[in-house]
C-alpha cells in the first residue's frame, strides 16, 4: 500500500533520507523510531507529499506521489494525518473541525458531514465537546478530536506524527487508547513515536532509523528482545533506562 | 484670541464642508486601500513565482517613499505624460496607491502570523490552498490584523490634511482659509480643528477595542 523505493532526500547539503527501502502493507500498524533528527518525521510527512522527496519513488495507494502530475488533493483524502501539536483550527468549533474537509473535500451535506462527526466523535469518548473550542479542551481530548477529524475523511491509511510528545503524561494513555482500538479495526497506520508500550502492543512492525537510514525493520518482540543494530540497542537502552 | 468671530456661523458651516471632503475622501480610500491592499498582502504571502516578488517590490518601494512625493507625483507629474484628475481624485489616488502598501504588509504579516501547522492541517485533510486560505488562515489571521488596520485607517484619515497641498479644500485647508482672515482666529480654530480629528479617530479606535475584546 505504501513503497518507499531508493528514496533520497536532500535540505541543502544535509542528507535528511538516505535510501529508503520500505514497504507498508493494507492494514499493517508500523512503527517508526529513532532519535530526534533521524529523520523519521520526515519519512512520514513524505507519504502525503508534505515534504517532496529529492529522489527515488513513493507509490501510496496506487499512486506515485512524487509525479508533479499527481492531483494532490485527490490523493490527500484518502491519507489521514494526524500531528503532534493537534493542529485544530482554534477558531472552529470541534465539529465545524471536524466537517471542515467532508464538506469541502467530499462535497458531503452539513447534515451528512455532522452525523459523521458525531459518529467519530463518540468514537474518541468525547461526544459531548462537539461544541466546544479547541481552547477549551485538555491536549488528550485535542488529540482525540484531532484523530476524529482525520478519520471523518474515512482514509486508508492514518499517519501519526508523535501524537502524545506534546501531551501531560496522564493523558497519553487516552490518546494510545483510541489509536490501539482503530489499529485493532485493521486501519493502516504509520505511527511515529516513542512510545514503546503501543509499539509493543499493536505494531506488527518496527522501523528504527537513523541518519536518514533504516537501519533495522523486524517485529516488535525481536526488536525489544535482540537489536541486531548497535546504534538501535543504544537508542532503545537510553529510552527505557531514562 | 476671538471665540465669538472664529465660531461663526459662516465659519462653522465652513469648516464643516471642509470635514465632510476629509471624511469622504478617507472613506473613499479606506475602502479602495483595503481591497487592494488586501489582494497585494494575499499575492504576496501566496509566494507564487515572480508574481510575489514583484508585488513585494512594488510594496517596498511606496512603502519608503513619503506620502507627500506621492500626492506631488500624481496631481503634478502625472499630467506631463497627460493623466490628469482632479484635486480631489489626485487625493483619493495617492493615499490609496500609499496606504494599500502598508495595508498590504500589515495583511501580510497577519497571515504570517498563523502557524505553519494550520497549514499542513488544512493541506493533508485534501483542502485545496485557496481553500486553506479561505477557511483556516484568513479568518484566524484578520482576528490578529483588526487593530493595525484600523490604526493605519486612523492614520489615513490624519494623512488626508496633506492633501492641502494640492489645495484640497479638506478640513485642514478650510481651516487655513479662515485663519487666514484675523491671527486672533488662530488659537481657536485649530482648538476646533483638532477636536474634530480627535473624534472621529477616538471613536475609530474605541470600535476597534471592542472589536479586540470580541475577538480575543
Amino acid at each position: 500500500m505504501i513503497k518507499f523505493e531508493n528514496v533520497h532526500k536532500h535540505y541543502g547539503d544535509f542528507h535528511v533520507l538516505n535510501d529508503i527501502n520500505l514497504e507498508i502493507n493494507k492494514g499493517e500498524v508500523v512503527v517508526i523510531i529513532g532519535p530526534s533528527g533521524s529523520g523519521k518525521s520526515t519519512l512520514l510527512r513524505c507519504i502525503n507529499r508534505l515534504e517532496t522527496i529529492s529522489e527515488g519513488l513513493l507509490e501510496v495507494n496506487g499512486v506515485v506521489v512524487n509525479d508533479k502530475k499527481v492531483n494532490i488533493n485527490e490523493f490527500r483524502k484518502n491519507v489521514g494525518m494526524v500531528f503532534q501539536h493537534f493542529n485544530l483550527y482554534p477558531n472552529k468549533t470541534v465539529l465545524e473541525n471536524i466537517m471542515l474537509a467532508p464538506v469541502k473535500v467530499l462535497n458531503k451535506s452539513k447534515e451528512e458531514a455532522k452525523k459523521t462527526a458525531m459518529y467519530y466523535l463518540e468514537k474518541v469518548g468525547i461526544p459531548e465537546k462537539a461544541n466546544s473550542y479547541p481552547s477549551q479542551l485538555s491536549g488528550g481530548q485535542q488529540q482525540r478530536v484531532a484523530i476524529a477529524r482525520g478519520l471523518a475523511m474515512s482514509p486508508e491509511i492514518m499517519l501519526f506524527d508523535e501524537p502524545t510528545s506534546a501531551l501531560d503524561p496522564e493523558m497519553i494513555g487516552e490518546v494510545l487508547d483510541v489509536m490501539k482500538a482503530l489499529a485493532r479495526e485493521g486501519m493502516t497506520m504509520v505511527v511515529v513515536t516513542h512510545e514503546m508500550g503501543f509499539a509493543r502492543e499493536v505494531a506488527d512492525r518496527i522501523i528504527f532509523i537513523d541518519k536518514g537510514q533504516i537501519l533495522e525493520d523486524t517485529d516488535p518482540t525481536e526488536f525489544y528482545n535482540e537489536p541486531k543494530d548497535e546504534r538501535a540497542r543504544l537508542f532503545l537502552s537510553r529510552i527505557l533506562n531514562h | 484670541m476671538d471665540f465669538i468671530g472664529a465660531y461663526s456661523p459662516d465659519n462653522l458651516m465652513f469648516l464643516v464642508e471642509g470635514f465632510w471632503i476629509t471624511l469622504k475622501v478617507a472613506a473613499i480610500s479606506i475602502v479602495l486601500s483595503f481591497l487592494i491592499g488586501g489582494i497585494l498582502g494575499i499575492l504576496r504571502y501566496a509566494d507564487i513565482p515572480v508574481l510575489s516578488k514583484i508585488v513585494a517590490a512594488i510594496i517596498e518601494i511606496i512603502r519608503n517613499l513619503p506620502l507627500l512625493l506621492i500626492i506631488f507625483f500624481v496631481y503634478f507629474a502625472l499630467p506631463e505624460i497627460g493623466v490628469k484628475f482632479s484635486i480631489e481624485a489626485s487625493a483619493i489616488i495617492a493615499l490609496t496607491v500609499f496606504e494599500s502598501a502598508m495595508l498590504a504588509e500589515i495583511i501580510r504579516s497577519g497571515l504570517n502570523s498563523v502557524p505553519k501547522g494550520q497549514i499542513e492541517a488544512g493541506r493533508s485533510s485534501g483542502l485545496t490552498y485557496i481553500q486553506t486560505l479561505g477557511h483556516i488562515v484568513l479568518p484566524q489571521g484578520l482576528k490578529k490584523m483588526v487593530p493595525p488596520i484600523v490604526s493605519q485607517f486612523i492614520s489615513l484619515l490624519k494623512d488626508t490634511s496633506l492633501a492641502t497641498v494640492i489645495v484640497l479644500p479638506d478640513l485642514m485647508h478650510n481651516a487655513q482659509v479662515i485663519n487666514a482672515q484675523s491671527i486672533n482666529y488662530i488659537v481657536p480654530i485649530f482648538i476646533l480643528v483638532a477636536l474634530m480629528y480627535f473624534v472621529v479617530n477616538y471613536i475609530l479606535s474605541i470600535v476597534t477595542r471592542r472589536l479586540e475584546l470580541k475577538t480575543s
